[in-house]
């Protein structure tokens, strides 16, 4: 294998596939990065048996060949190369050579035969959609995901493909964010599909606030997006995701309207004295205001009052202050509504008008 | 023999879960209310507590919700809520110590207490402090007074609720050889078979029975005991209790089990089991093991520790069932085991509730 390349080329797609290479490996290989250099283009894959990416480019290359090499040391050697650096890369016997200039690194080699790499994610259906959609949708939910949690169908985005609809939930089982827009979508029948938050992660990295398309394949066991120059693939959580459908209340009872940006630096400023481990704050909804009040176990007091709607019967109720932040920060209408039922129910919030995203958020006893 | 001139105190809560529920909602009282698990008796859980009006459709503690449900359709079901019933707890124990320095909680419910050095008539001493948890909590509890524990857990029996019983000795032929035989502590449901095999049914039968015969069906120091425990002897000091480290089954299995469908399920029976064991104790648990002995003998456990220790039927099943899904399971089964450890009894902080399960 033998091919030149400008420093900036090589760094940014080393870049977009160095998120998945871990630190701790228990796998050698998974520390490296398979180079596949054909004869006018490059491959760089990297992966953690879960999430794969694959960045391409087109570069003439003296001699094909494919190797791989340790990733976060490739990444380091190309990045504090000086600019407009001009690299030379090669391999003799088991070693990768990069030279620069008057500098030249050896790096240690495995096979490319052995990396993981998933090529054929079986039959698949296809959409497409702009990068900013999808981006949006992510964006919207991928707080609410679950980390961790034995509930392993909960680590993850559900992903849900209709004729019209497109849909994004997720949930960690105290809240949930769900996010949809109308589309056409051409499948043969619905799909649910989880994806691990990890690639969830990974994904939102890589999509651009642009109209430019990606196009989404779904396998069976695998998702895959296919950006300009990028290949994403994740395997699917097989699992159930809950019936959210029936978690999410009905937009009707009390109803508190109420700034945005009011409630957003209430809640901050008000969880400072709450309980550093849970976060939980006391929202006192009472005639035409909202009272955030929180304490912690040295007994600091916070008090926010802020102006409100509301027509309901006077109500205290406990929540997370970082739920109801991660809900209110997502919201991009300058006021909120927030239906509530009583202490022990859960509320629902959106954006006043707002029909595509909501979030549901439990309460906490305090 | 030592000499027979202790006096034991044995304090039980009268449906305790069940009566702090009432207290805060008295439109329920008169009605069959049982307090377990989530609530919901449709949900995995088992019966903490029933009132008596519950008790008399035969629900009674440790049966499945489902099945109480069963018995008394029209049965009010409530979650069980520890940290009210610990604040309760803490408002009884206060009293208790009052009383005397040599006490043995059980639970949240129940205590021993060595009252030997008051110079009260133990008759009054019970009175009062029945008086005195009932003004302060508006709970009753049920007194048993006698020269052992075992005698005094008996006597906390006979007239429950809201009794107050001596029983001396000289009592024992009259009030407790009657008693079917599981009344004795000690005797549990293998025992009790096994002396329903030699015709044993009354604690009278058994201190009839030469502990010879006994000796026939049991180890030799285990029939001394049961005979002694039969004629209301018992030495048991009452003794501040060892925080248990760890709440856990294993069951060896006739013919070793190759479906891994039936391991989950019987580790789900064994951790239904368990989860009142943890709730009674007031404990919530951290940890969960499970244990699986293969049919060449190599054993294997999996953990799971939570983020946060609980006592909540559902979230430990999980756990159960992940921990079950690591391992490998590729041979026969000799043995399953469940246990819950890392035990707290430290109150929990607040209570995110959840949206799903």
């Amino acid at each position: 294998m033998h091919f030149e390349i400008d420093r900036e080329t090589f760094l940014k797609p080393l870049q977009s596939i160095i998120g998945v290479v871990e630190r701790r490996q228990t796998l050698p290989i998974l520390s490296n990065i398979l180079i596949v250099a054909d004869s006018n283009s490059l491959s760089l894959t990297s992966t953690d048996l879960e999430v794969e990416l694959q960045a391409h480019l087109s570069l003439p290359v003296e001699e094909p060949g494919q190797i791989t090499v340790p990733a976060r040391k490739l990444l380091d050697i190309v990045r504090n190369l000086p600019d407009e650096s001009r690299l030379t890369v090669r391999v003799e016997q088991d070693r990768a050579i990069i030279q620069s200039g008057r500098s030249q690194f050896r790096l240690m080699t495995l096979p490319a035969g052995d990396f993981p790499s998933v090529e054929d994610i079986g039959d698949v259906e296809e959409i497409e959609l702009s990068q900013a959609n999808l981006r949006w949708l992510i964006d919207k939910t991928h707080f609410a995901m679950a980390l961790q949690d034995v509930r392993y169908y909960l680590n993850g985005l559900l992903l849900e493909l209709e004729p019209d609809h497109l849909r994004a939930v997720a949930t960690d089982g105290h809240r949930l964010a769900l996010a949809e827009f109308n589309a056409q979508i051409a499948l043969e029948q619905p799909r649910q599909v989880i994806v691990p938050r990890k690639g969830i992660q990974e994904i939102l990295r890589l999509l651009e606030h642009s109209d430019e398309p990606v196009r989404v394949e779904l396998g069976n066991n695998h998702i895959r997006a296919r950006l300009p120059h990028l290949r994403f693939t994740s395997k699917l959580i097989d699992g159930r995701f809950p019936d959210y459908q029936r978690v999410i209340p009905e937009a009707d009872g009390n109803c508190v309207h109420i700034d945005r940006e009011s409630l957003r630096q209430g809640l901050v400023r008000a969880s400072i004295l709450s309980n550093e481990k849970y976060r939980g704050v006391r929202v006192v909804l009472s005639g035409d205001s909202v009272t955030i009040r929180s304490e912690n176990p040295e007994q600091e007091q916070a008090e926010e009052e802020l102006s409100a709607e509301y027509g309901g019967d006077d109500l205290e109720i406990g929540f997370n202050a970082g739920y109801m932040l991660d809900a209110v920060g997502a919201i991009e209408q300058p006021s909120i509504e927030m239906f509530v039922t009583d202490a022990n129910a859960s509320a629902l919030i959106r954006g006043e008008g707002e029909s595509q995203v909501r979030y549901v958020v439990m309460p906490m006893r305090l | 023999m030592t000499a027979p001139n202790r006096t034991i105190m044995h304090v039980d809560m009268d449906a305790f879960f069940a009566s702090v529920e009432l207290l805060r909602r008295p439109e329920l009282a008169g009605q069959p209310v049982v307090v377990g698990g989530r609530g919901d008796p449709n949900r995995r859980g088992v019966v903490s507590t029933a009132t008596y009006e519950a008790r008399q459709y035969g629900i009674h503690s440790a049966m499945p919700l489902r099945r109480a449900l069963e018995l008394c359709p029209h049965a009010v079901f409530l979650p069980v809520d520890l940290a009210a019933y610990r604040t309760a707890s803490t408002e009884v124990f206060a009293l208790l110590r009052e009383l005397s320095e040599h006490i043995e909680p059980v639970g949240l419910d129940e205590a021993y207490l060595d009252v030997s050095h008051r110079p009260e008539p133990p008759r009054d001493l019970g009175a009062e402090l029945k008086a005195r948890i009932h003004s302060r909590t508006r709970l009753t509890g049920s007194v048993g007074l006698a020269p052992n524990r075992l005698l005094a857990k008996i006597a906390s029996d006979l007239e429950k609720p809201d009794g107050l019983t001596e029983l001396t000795l000289d009592d024992v032929p009259d009030r407790v050889w009657p008693l079917p035989v599981r009344t004795l502590h000690g005797v549990g449901p293998r025992t009790g078979e096994r002396l329903a095999d030699l015709g044993i049914e009354t604690i009278g039968d058994l201190a009839a029975t030469p502990v010879e015969r006994l000796a026939t069906a049991f180890p030799a120091n285990h029939a001394q005991a049961l005979s002694e425990r039969a004629h209301g002897h018992d030495e048991r000091p009452v003794a501040p209790r060892r925080q248990r480290k760890s709440i856990g089954r294993e069951t060896t299995f006739q013919k070793d089990c190759r479906s891994s469908a039936r391991l989950a399920w019987l580790a789900e029976e064994m951790l239904t089991g368990l989860v009142p064991r943890l709730t009674e104790r007031g404990l919530r648990a951290r940890t969960v093991t499970v244990k699986i002995r293969y049919r060449d003998f190599v054993t294997q456990t999996r953990s799971l520790s939570l983020n946060e220790a609980s006592a909540d039927p559902d979230t430990l099943a999980a756990a159960v069932q992940e921990c079950l899904r690591q391992h490998t399971l590729h041979r026969a089964v000799r043995l399953l085991g469940v246990s819950l450890s890392q035990l707290t009894d430290t109150p929990e902080g607040p209570q995110q509730l959840s949206i799903i399960q």
